[in-house]
């Protein structure tokens, strides 16, 4: 895994998001979007998980968390979201993935080395990379365990990436535009939806710079 | 000890919702096996009376399977997603449709399956006779993908790695082959060759997809190509030794990855170097690497094969500076530049006689660089020089060498040292400007003092 001297955020993002990855095949996997039987088993992190085989499904997850990198680069994530949607288009459940605590860094500092400073200024020992992996790993186990608790899913049901967006920040439109801007519906600034959800928890993984939580949404009232 | 599983069992599996096997419960209690899968039992049956489904367990089943169609072997194997183990080939009834199969005899196949505790009555209906069940796992919650019992068995492997198995089977019940033996290796691993290693290195990072060819090998394939490649641009020479071309002609198209290594200084450099003056003089037998780089910037122009990979190979460049400044410090330690070292000193001796236009302005060149740096008034400090120095062969190849020289100067406008050249001199190599130009600011140094003489 990376080593202290070569920490950058870019180098930061590049672990988060070939986590995410990770995450979406087996969320995908878990609540059974496509069939199981379209998965093969790999290894990452030292753990067993289940990666898509089907050449589509790969290539739009790729692209979307490409998509998602490059917001992440300019710091203006707040969240990233797995949403799973039912036949009707209507959202069940979502993976969200709270971001907010990644370093701000300027687009210019992508790959200079992060250093976390004390109150007085003092550089404070970095806390090693090196159980990243294994909160990785208790995440995916999170993950995966979670068929047990939550309830079984519709037939149809399809999924998307989202994010929400820091307030400071340009919202990504343009050309070629790879994300579509939508109203928030299961979010939390909608009052009255949200106490309409149960929340589990997954995991607050922090590992030296990469800091982040994650839990999952279910609507309570998905039909 | 009763009450202590008990506990134990509660924090983990239904605090913490950890996923606990037999396994991993006799390494933490120092319990045997089989008391762990009665614990895992007992823990279970209690936990459920008391709440119903509060506890899920997978079962192990190690018995004969029943004779069965592949079609409802293969359904039910999707339903419980169960994971079945045989050790042995299929029965042969399920293979071919023979017409006499009472003549085949049965082989006896055991079947170890692993299932959750849902599928369990279904799965002992596959079975003909059932040798052993016990539990395998706890979970608090369902669990989701049965290859997740992985875990256990890597957490194990991880946390009691310091027990030497040999010692506490007895304590833990793993199965024991009384013959084995430990096997005690006297040899030390070899001590890793530093310089070789660096080269390796060297050559291994401008991400080419090099094999790894011994470092002589692939400098006398350099030799080769060195000779092949300078006697382009200046007039026809005698072509190289055709033994070497085939198996270079691999590491050619490597070592033009590498040629982007160099930089687009160099590049630029060793062009402009061989439309004015055909060779770009240099030095250091022991560089050999870093000369080839150079001539196949020149042998880029006419191949214009390969576009790729230069962002990878710029840092290879950083490190092949860096490499080479090693290795110019390491000169005398290398044994295998000591081999380049004494090729190209045979070279070198061949080039005196024969290489007459080459000689002189190679020494010219050297000097100039310092001293036009000097005319432009600027201040240098300890800078490193890459100089090139062709030679010619005996056998007519033009071979040029790039050493990387250390030059300290510590200059104010008039150059206290160094000013043996005559200006003449210095006039001579602004000619040959791209010389100069190889250094970045040397080189432009080099060309505005040519015009502010103008």
């Amino acid at each position: 895994m990376a080593h202290d001297p070569l920490l950058t955020y870019r180098t930061l993002v590049t672990h988060f998001t070939d986590f995410l990855t990770v995450a979406i095949h087996t969320i995908l996997h878990e609540r059974n979007i496509y069939p199981r039987t379209s998965f093969l088993s790999a290894r990452k992190y030292n753990y067993a998980v289940r990666q898509s085989r089907h050449p589509k499904v790969c290539e739009w997850i790729n692209d979307a968390i490409a998509a998602v990198e490059t917001e992440l680069l300019k710091s203006a994530v707040d969240r990233v979201a797995v949403v799973i949607y039912t036949k009707d288009l209507k959202p069940t459940e979502r993976y969200m993935f709270d971001v907010s605590r990644f370093p701000a860094v300027d687009p210019t500092d992508l790959d200079t080395r992060l250093e976390r400073r004390g109150e007085n200024g003092d550089p404070v020992p970095i806390v090693p990379l090196a159980d990243m992996d294994e909160q990785f790993r208790a995440t995916m186990g999170k993950l995966t365990g979670c068929r047990g608790v939550l309830k079984p899913l519709p037939e149809g049901c399809t999924f998307t990436v989202a994010i929400e967006l820091k307030s400071e920040g340009q919202p990504p439109v343009g050309h070629p535009q790879p994300w579509m801007p939508v109203q928030p519906e299961l979010s939390e600034t909608s009052g009255e939806k949200h106490t309409r959800n149960t929340v589990h928890p997954v995991r607050a993984v922090a590992a030296g710079e990469l800091v982040f939580e994650s839990w999952i949404e279910q609507a309570v009232d998905a039909t | 000890m009763a009450q202590d599983y008990t506990e134990w069992l509660a924090i983990n599996v239904l605090n913490e919702q950890q996923l606990v096997s037999y396994r991993s419960l006799s390494r933490a209690l120092k319990i045997h096996s089989n008391l762990a899968k009665q614990m895992l039992y007992d823990f279970h049956r209690k936990q459920n009376t008391k709440k119903p489904r509060a506890v899920h367990a997978t079962y192990l089943i190690t018995g004969t399977k029943r004779k069965e169609i592949p079609n409802d072997g293969t359904h039910s194997q999707r339903e419980g997603d169960d994971t079945v183990m045989q050790s042995s080939p299929p029965l042969p009834s399920s293979s071919a449709p023979k017409p006499d199969e009472h003549d085949e005899e049965p082989i006896a196949v055991q079947t170890v399956m692993l299932v959750k505790e849902e599928n369990v009555l279904q799965a002992k209906a596959k079975f003909e006779s059932i040798t052993g069940t016990h539990i395998y796992s706890l979970q608090a919650k369902g669990l989701g993908d049965l290859q997740t019992l992985t875990e256990c068995n890597r957490k194990i492997a991880a946390d009691y790695a310091s027990e030497d198995p040999l010692e506490v089977w007895k304590q833990y019940g793993t199965i024991q082959n009384p013959k084995v033996k430990r096997r005690t290796q006297r040899r030390q691993p070899p001590p890793p060759r530093a310089p070789m290693v660096k080269e390796a290195v060297a050559k291994a990072t401008p991400a080419a997809p090099t094999t790894k060819p011994t470092t002589l090998k692939k400098e006398s394939s350099k030799d080769s190509q060195d000779s092949k490649l300078a006697s382009k641009p200046s007039s026809a020479k005698a072509t190289p030794e055709p033994a070497k071309k085939p198996p270079t002609t691999k590491r050619q198209g490597s070592d033009i990855f590498k040629s982007f290594a160099k930089g687009k200084s160099k590049a630029k450099a060793a062009q402009e170097s061989q439309e004015s003056a055909g060779s770009t003089p240099k030095t250091a037998p022991e560089d050999e690497p870093m000369a080839s780089f150079s001539d196949e910037d020149d042998a880029d122009e006419g191949d214009v094969d390969v576009v790729e990979d230069v962002p990878k190979v710029v840092d290879g460049k950083s490190k092949k500076e860096r490499e080479a400044e090693l290795q110019a410090m390491m000169e005398h330690e290398d044994e295998v530049m000591a081999d380049a070292a004494e090729v190209a000193s045979e070279q070198a001796e061949g080039d005196v006689n024969e290489g007459a236009i080459d000689k002189p302005e190679s020494q010219a060149a050297e000097e100039p660089k310092e001293t036009v740096q000097v005319e432009n008034g600027r201040r240098r400090g300890r800078r490193r020089v890459m100089k090139k120095k062709t030679v010619k062969d005996e056998d007519g190849y033009l071979i040029t060498k790039e050493e990387a020289a250390w030059e300290s100067f510590s200059e104010y406008e008039p150059a206290p040292k160094k000013i043996k050249v005559p200006p003449t001199t210095s006039m001579n190599k602004s000619t040959t400007a791209a010389a100069g130009k190889k250094g970045a600011k040397p080189g432009q140094g080099n060309i505005m003092s040519f015009f502010s003489k103008k």
